[in-house]
């Protein structure tokens, strides 16, 4: 199969904007993504789109994708909507390479979009938990925020992760968000601040979880054939992985790890051949800080277990040996369900081109974006390589 | 004949104090209570019904298959049209064909429930008889009704021989309008406070009904309904019993009003304590009075749970009721339909499990591919043994709760919600993967067959403080009210502390 490059990335900002609508967010981020291009790139060039969105709020249920493409003027380019959930766009990126690599498109665009701001807290709530198992899980009284603080609970048990290793997943995700003007909670916050905060459901505070957000995010894809059309400068999508499990975290076989993240971690080492140790830099799905921890183990950065001391050697922050969530995260950049995954691969793009400003890693040539639907039943990893870098190893 | 062979009793965990009303209102207007029994936001007549009934059965070591009839006598039926008594005996895993009769209508059901078992045990044509009775009363916060109510259950089994014999019975009604009432469509009881006239009402009737009894007793004890915790010894003249009698059995000064319960609930308390004779005496508004006389000759299997553990301010004692709180916020999003709540009654009332044919791995809900091997082949059902040890475990806040749950959550407050690994039933254990009885497998590895013990499920909190849960604790099952939605309230099982 021939390779796929992300030639252009861009976003809107993430929070609550009255004034927006999904469509002009698309907008934006479409945009972004097209002026990202290094040289000319004309939106009639694009053979295929995929859309990633949950539908929060039941605006547009049916036909999201299309309904925002052909705002953008796309109106007769094939658009397919793409939902798993918090990991729908990062589903669509994987679409759009599948479809570049397979020689159906040589141009392909990758999406998502949300708005999750514009309705009652108890509105919402009733779509946050719509990934969750419905039957048993959610009637047990639980919506995401109780499943992961039931892994918290039995990573914390089996390992003896501490709150305060939480704590520290908000500060560090929270001080580079202060670095990103697209962030929805650009500020800093203290340990004390982040130990402190109202409880939600127990061991996880406030601080623990992620916003409720609006916006979205695009990434372009395109062929080896014609990559040297948009760039001299290429980012080779240099591995893909996907996996899923049970949608209900009691019928899987762990609660201190996410096995669909492991299966999808293995499948895009394998194809980019390379160790975690290769990595340059990660976006992982820090929805709540416990996620990002039993992420730490289940790509690779540590043995299961070590995650607590992971995040305390400061290994994970901007200057440490593998900064994870430059961009803030979750947590702190914000979290519109249908938009997150494309916006992880704004920010890889960002930082193998050169752009991420105040939190550029230095001279990196690998990132990694890591992507969860639910509590785990659907997870996708992408390698991103920047071409130039490589090649004069 | 008929004769109790087991009794069961159940009270909530919740108690509030005479003080408690006075330090609120300035004044309690429930004579001779200290202390009352209130339910739990997620119980109802039919839950506590179901925890009285499940320890009458466990008393006598009998399965709900057992009892060929069953009755569920309240005053508070959760709804006023469907019948409950298929979903009481769905939880107790009582015969599809077995006869069940509703008694409503007014405190004396719970007697007029015993009347019937006994009429059918007498005819003939039910050899078990299981009456359950339960009730949780509520008036208008301010009115001395309110004040009594107290909550519980109490259930008896009946068959034609057995250590107690019910060797009596009578019963009276006369016309006496305006006592106690609730008018249809209302939640709250009422009367209208004449005291002479709800007085004579109450021993008139009484006194009828022992008056018709054939022999002259001269009980140990005498049951008498209690609507308060004086009206009962006002009627001791009527009865033709001494007070001290009457108070031997009394439970009203320390639970409170148990309606419907109130005379079954005396009398298991009064068998399970080896009373040698008793006068049992109900009393319902409107008005009317059943009489029993009983004489034991042997212990009653019984297991009374009458003990709180939790003291609730009157504040809270609003909150759990529901006085103070709102229902269920408008939404959308994730929707479970009726219809597929009821395919998964098996599992909510009775745990029913799967095991696959081909592995042998246990699977709950039993549906879809076998988590053990992948196969599709269709899982046997097996029952659970309704205890477990927690996995995972999490305490709801606010903010952390689906908008389900907003109204449980207004009322009960946080609450523990967990992954559960639950328990085979202790039959079901010791089976090879083929599914076959391994009648040598060690009772505690089961290693050489590696058949699954527990299997997953999650499950909400009760009955404890939600941090009362934590990782490795043993757990036990309970039904309780989950949730309502479309007016429809869907009941199914929550794990609370494992009882010793």
């Amino acid at each position: 199969m021939r390779d796929a490059y992300l030639v252009g990335a861009g976003q809107s900002a993430y929070g609550a904007f009255p004034e927006e609508s999904y469509r002009s967010l698309f907008r934006t981020a479409f945009d972004a993504a097209v002026d990202s291009v290094p040289d000319e790139f004309d939106a009639d060039e694009i053979d295929e789109a995929f859309i990633g969105t949950l539908g929060v709020g039941g605006r547009q249920l049916g036909l999201s994708g299309p309904a925002v493409t052909e705002h953008v003027g796309l109106d007769g380019v094939p658009c397919t909507r793409v939902e798993n959930a918090c990991a729908a766009s990062g589903f669509a990126v994987r679409q759009a390479v599948q479809a570049v690599k397979s020689g159906m498109a040589d141009v392909a665009l990758a999406g998502g979009f949300e708005v999750m701001t514009d309705m009652s807290s108890d509105a919402t709530k009733y779509w946050l938990g719509v990934s969750g198992e419905t039957e048993w899980e959610r009637l047990s009284g639980t919506t995401f925020s109780g499943v992961y603080a039931q892994m918290a609970s039995a990573h914390m048990n089996e390992y003896g992760t501490t709150r305060e290793q939480l704590s520290r997943i908000a500060v560090k995700n929270h001080a580079n968000g202060a670095k990103n003007p697209h962030a929805q909670l650009g500020f800093e916050c203290s340990l004390e601040d982040a130990q402190s905060a109202p409880v939600v459901a127990d061991p996880l505070n406030l601080y623990h979880c992620c916003p409720t957000s609006d916006g979205a995010a695009c990434a372009l894809i395109v062929s080896e054939d014609v990559v040297d059309d948009y760039t001299d400068d290429p980012i080779r999508v240099a591995g893909v992985g996907a996996g899923s499990d049970s949608v209900g975290l009691f019928q899987r076989d762990t609660y201190t790890g996410v096995p669909a993240s492991r299966r999808a971690a293995k499948t895009a080492y394998e194809m980019a051949d390379i160790d975690p140790a290769d990595l340059d830099f990660a976006e992982v799905h820090d929805c709540f800080a416990i996620a990002e921890l039993l992420a730490y183990e289940d790509l690779g950065f540590c043995e299961p277990g070590e995650a607590g001391d992971l995040i305390e050697s400061g290994a994970t922050e901007l200057g440490g040996d593998l900064p994870v969530n430059t961009s803030g995260g979750l947590k702190s950049k914000g979290h519109p369900i249908g938009a997150t995954g494309a916006g992880q691969v704004v920010e890889a793009f960002k930082q193998l081109s050169g752009t991420a400003g105040e939190r550029q890693v230095e001279t990196p040539t690998r990132g990694l974006t890591h992507n969860v639907g639910g509590s785990g039943g659907a997870a996708v990893v992408h390698v991103f390589e920047r071409q130039q870098e490589v090649s004069a190893r | 004949m008929t004769a109790i062979t087991a009794v069961g009793a159940y009270t909530p965990r919740f108690r509030i104090s005479a003080a408690a009303f006075e330090e609120a209102w300035g004044h309690f207007r429930a004579a001779g209570i200290s202390e009352k029994a209130v339910p739990a936001a997620d119980e109802d007549a039919l839950t506590m019904g179901s925890e009285a009934a499940t320890r009458a059965l466990e008393a006598v070591e009998l399965e709900g298959t057992d009892v060929d009839w069953l009755a569920f006598a309240t005053s508070t039926p959760p709804v006023a049209e469907a019948d409950l008594t298929a979903r009481l005996g769905a939880m107790l895993a009582v015969s599809e064909s077995a006869t069940r009769h509703v008694f409503t209508g007014s405190t004396r059901a719970g007697t007029r429930a015993i009347w019937a078992g006994m009429d059918a045990i007498e005819a003939g044509s039910g050899a078990t008889a299981l009456v359950v009775t339960a009730d949780a009363p509520i008036g208008h916060p301010d009115s001395e009704l309110d004040h009594a109510a107290g909550a519980g259950a109490a259930a008896l089994v009946l068959e034609p021989d057995g250590p107690a014999h019910i060797t009596d019975r009578a019963e009276f009604a006369h016309p006496y309008p305006g006592t106690r009432f609730r008018n249809t469509g209302d939640d709250e009881k009422q009367g209208l406070g004449v005291t002479q006239y709800d007085r004579r009402a109450f021993t008139q009737t009484i006194g009828g009904a022992v008056a018709e009894l054939e022999h002259e007793r001269d009980p140990d004890v005498a049951v008498v309904q209690a609507p308060d915790g004086k009206l009962p010894y006002r009627a001791a003249g009527a009865a033709g019993v001494d007070t001290d009698a009457i108070r031997a059995a009394a439970t009203v000064h320390e639970l409170g009003d148990l309606g419907a319960a109130s005379v079954p609930a005396s009398l298991a308390a009064a068998l399970a304590a080896g009373t040698k004779s008793i006068l049992a005496v109900s009393y319902g508004s409107g008005a009317g009075a059943d009489a029993f006389a009983l004489e034991t000759a042997g212990d009653v299997p019984a297991r009374i749970d009458l003990d709180g553990d939790a003291t609730l301010s009157y504040a809270e004692y609003l909150r759990q009721r529901g006085v103070v709180t709102t229902g269920p916020p408008s939404g959308g999003g994730a929707y479970v339909s009726v219809p597929s709540w009821q395919r998964s009654i098996p599992q909510r009332y009775r745990l029913e499990a799967g095991r696959c044919p081909d592995c042998g791995a246990l699977s709950f809900p039993p549906a879809g591919a076998c988590d053990g091997c992948g196969t599709l082949d269709a899982a046997e059902p097996v029952e659970l043994a309704g205890t477990g040890t927690v996995e995972a475990v999490t305490t709801i806040s606010h903010g952390g709760a689906p908008p389900e749950f907003a109204p449980h959550q207004s009322r009960s407050g946080d609450y523990a919600a967990a992954i559960v690994a639950l328990d085979a039933a202790t039959d079901d254990r010791d089976r090879d993967g083929d599914g076959n009885r391994n009648e040598n497998a060690d009772a505690n590895t089961n290693a050489d067959t590696a058949t699954p013990r527990t299997v997953s499920v999650p499950a909400m909190g009760t009955d404890a403080a939600p941090d009362a849960f934590a990782v490795g604790d043993r757990v036990e099952t309970t039904i309780r009210r989950i949730y309502t939605q479309e007016g429809v309230t869907r009941y199914g099982f929550k794990i609370r502390p494992q009882m010793p």
